[in-house]
């Protein structure tokens, strides 16, 4: 089980995946908003989505968790 | 036959010496190679030219009462000059086989006398640390009050010549502070370390039941608490990665570093710009792809890659020249700056100036991160950090701005104003204090708030962005002559190139003073 979580305080701008997708390392969880930029989250592990914690528009503090991966 | 019976004083030495050769003897040796490590001899051979060393004190021993009849090989401290590329170096290699690589007073005399060594004749040192720390045994009383030249003398040399820590065992207290003092600090995976309290002492004084690897593994250290540069393999991986770091450096702050004959044209067109960066400004892309596009031969020795990760240092040449790279990283957190990338820039950009290795900067920067998480963690000052070492640095300083370069992030990205020798941009560039969609809520906040239509008012604080936007172009920066040129993406290796080319000789003269006051 993996925890992604925000590192930095930003908008949810687009979310990417579903809860219970298939993941490969380095896919694309969400798209934050912060800074004027967009920033990727990304999977460090591959496997599926178990909890998805963050909805477009949201906004997310940094440490905020935004998903739960169970590592495959 | 000669007249003299020479043999056995002759053997006698050879005696001595294949013992002090045998280091901890074949059941330590075993044990050493059983945890996946090299001997220091071993070690040796790997780091340094063939048939180069020359050992100081192979002969030493404890010479300590208290240890009594027990004989210590070189008192676990290997000492001497070797070459590397050949160019001499001073060594200092403790062995883990003799009582644990433990700081002995015969084996830190050698070593004292090596730093002295290097600085005298001004050549880079490494030390190969694999040492459990202070010999308690034989420091336990309050003689301690004498001790702790090392470290001063080691900060004498910083900056002088080079110093290396490879970081091939577990090592605690002094031996975590000698790293801490040097430029750079390789660790191998699972079996180095470095903690200001080893595992026991950690148990004993706070209570924490902790292993060394995961309190100062080289995971922590490259990847959270920045104070190693590079994760390796293993230890052959480390010493190659010593000797590849040494050539970009001169031997000592007064000379230049060396070049090194490339057949990658210096005018190679990087077409591949086209494709890596986006000219949506909101887009990420991989910086690092940028780097090694424009260097010679895609060939980038990274620092610190795994911390810090939305700032890229590395050192690379163009040209046969090496040359810093400080870039921004749009992938991680945007490139904004938060306080470790400060760190990380100022303690690279630093290190070059040190040694007169020209620095190149990539701009694509939406600013410092701003926000109270940021300011808790004082962002100001170490911000200041990084504006302290570029306005510092007297080496060739040269700036490509890709893309965004907003407030201080321009200025610590050596901004025209940090005398910049050369800067240039793509089309693409905006040099602003802020962006237009920050700034439009600032100029026009009043205008904007008495709208009362929600509609009516974002329509409205789009056209005003556009105006705001309208000026942020690098051809209104390159009409005000603050941009020394705007080129085509494919022209940047060509510029940075020229841009070495017509800094080789710069000369900056500051007025004297003992030190600024540095923000830490």
């Amino acid at each position: 089980m993996a925890e992604i979580r925000a590192e930095i305080a930003a908008n949810v701008w687009q979310v990417v995946v579903e809860e219970g997708q298939m993941v490969a390392e380095g896919d694309e969880i969400c798209i934050l908003e912060s800074m004027k930029m967009e920033i990727p989250v990304v999977t460090e592990v591959p496997g599926v989505v178990r909890e998805l914690h963050v909805a477009p528009e949201q906004t997310v503090q940094e440490g905020d968790l935004i998903a739960i991966i169970d590592e495959s | 036959m000669t007249n003299h019976d020479w043999g056995p004083l002759v053997g006698d030495v050879k005696v001595r010496k294949d013992a002090a050769l045998a280091m901890g003897g074949p059941d330590r040796v075993e044990r050493q190679h059983s945890l996946g490590k090299l001997t220091v001899r071993e070690r040796l051979d790997l780091l340094l030219d063939p048939g180069t060393w020359v050992e100081y004190g192979l002969l030493a021993d404890h010479m300590d009462a208290g240890i009594g009849d027990r004989f210590l090989a070189a008192d676990g401290a290997v000492t001497g000059i070797g070459e590397i590329d050949g160019r001499p170096i001073a060594i200092a290699a403790y062995d883990f086989t003799v009582m644990a690589g433990s700081m002995g007073k015969v084996g830190e005399d050698k070593i004292a006398r090596m730093r002295a060594h290097a600085l005298r004749q001004r050549i880079p040192m490494v030390w190969l640390l694999d040492s459990a720390g202070a010999r308690i045994q034989s420091t336990s009383g309050s003689s301690f009050a004498g001790a702790g030249a090392l470290f001063r003398e080691q900060v004498a040399m910083s900056g002088v010549v080079p110093m290396v820590a490879a970081m091939l065992g577990h090592c605690a207290a002094g031996t975590a502070y000698i790293p801490a003092l040097c430029d750079f600090v390789p660790m191998v995976k699972g079996t180095s370390s470095m903690a200001l309290g080893g595992r026991h002492l950690v148990k004993a004084a706070v209570g924490e039941d902790v292993s060394e690897e995961e309190m100062g593994g080289s995971a922590v250290h490259t990847k959270v608490s920045g104070c190693a540069d590079l994760e390796v393999a293993d230890d052959a991986e480390c010493l190659r990665i010593v000797r590849a770091y040494l050539s970009f450096f001169p031997q000592h702050n007064g000379d230049r570093p060396p070049k090194r004959a490339t057949a990658d044209p210096v005018d190679r067109r990087t077409e591949e710009l086209y494709d890596i960066v986006p000219t949506a400004p909101r887009r990420a892309y991989d910086m690092r792809k940028v780097v090694t596009a424009i260097v010679d031969d895609g060939d980038v020795f990274w620092m610190k890659p795994d911390w810090a990760k939305n700032i890229v240092t590395g050192l690379a040449r163009v040209g046969g020249q090496p040359v810093g790279i400080v870039a921004n990283q749009p992938m991680v957190l945007g490139g904004a700056l938060d306080v470790n990338a400060a760190d990380k820039a100022a303690r690279f950009v630093w290190l070059c100036d040190a040694f007169n290795i020209p620095l190149v900067f990539l701009h694509d920067v939406p600013g410092f991160i701003v926000g109270s998480a940021v300011e808790k963690q004082g962002i100001i000052r170490h911000g200041a950090k990084m504006l302290f070492a570029v306005s510092e640095a007297t080496v060739p300083k040269i700036s490509v701005v890709l893309r965004k370069s907003y407030g201080a992030g321009y200025f610590v990205m050596n901004g025209l104003a940090y005398e910049a020798d050369y800067i240039v941009a793509w089309p693409t560039a905006e040099i602003a204090v802020m962006g237009p969609d920050g700034a439009v809520n600032i100029i026009h906040r009043k205008q904007l708030e008495a709208i009362e239509d929600d509609d009516e008012r974002t329509a409205r604080r789009l056209e005003l962005a556009e105006e705001i936007r309208a000026n942020i172009d690098p051809y209104v920066a390159a009409g005000h002559g603050q941009l020394d040129d705007v080129i085509d993406p494919a022209d940047t290796r060509a510029a940075i190139a020229r841009g070495l080319r017509i800094t080789a000789d710069k000369r900056v003269e500051r007025p004297a003073r003992k030190h600024g006051v540095l923000p830490v």
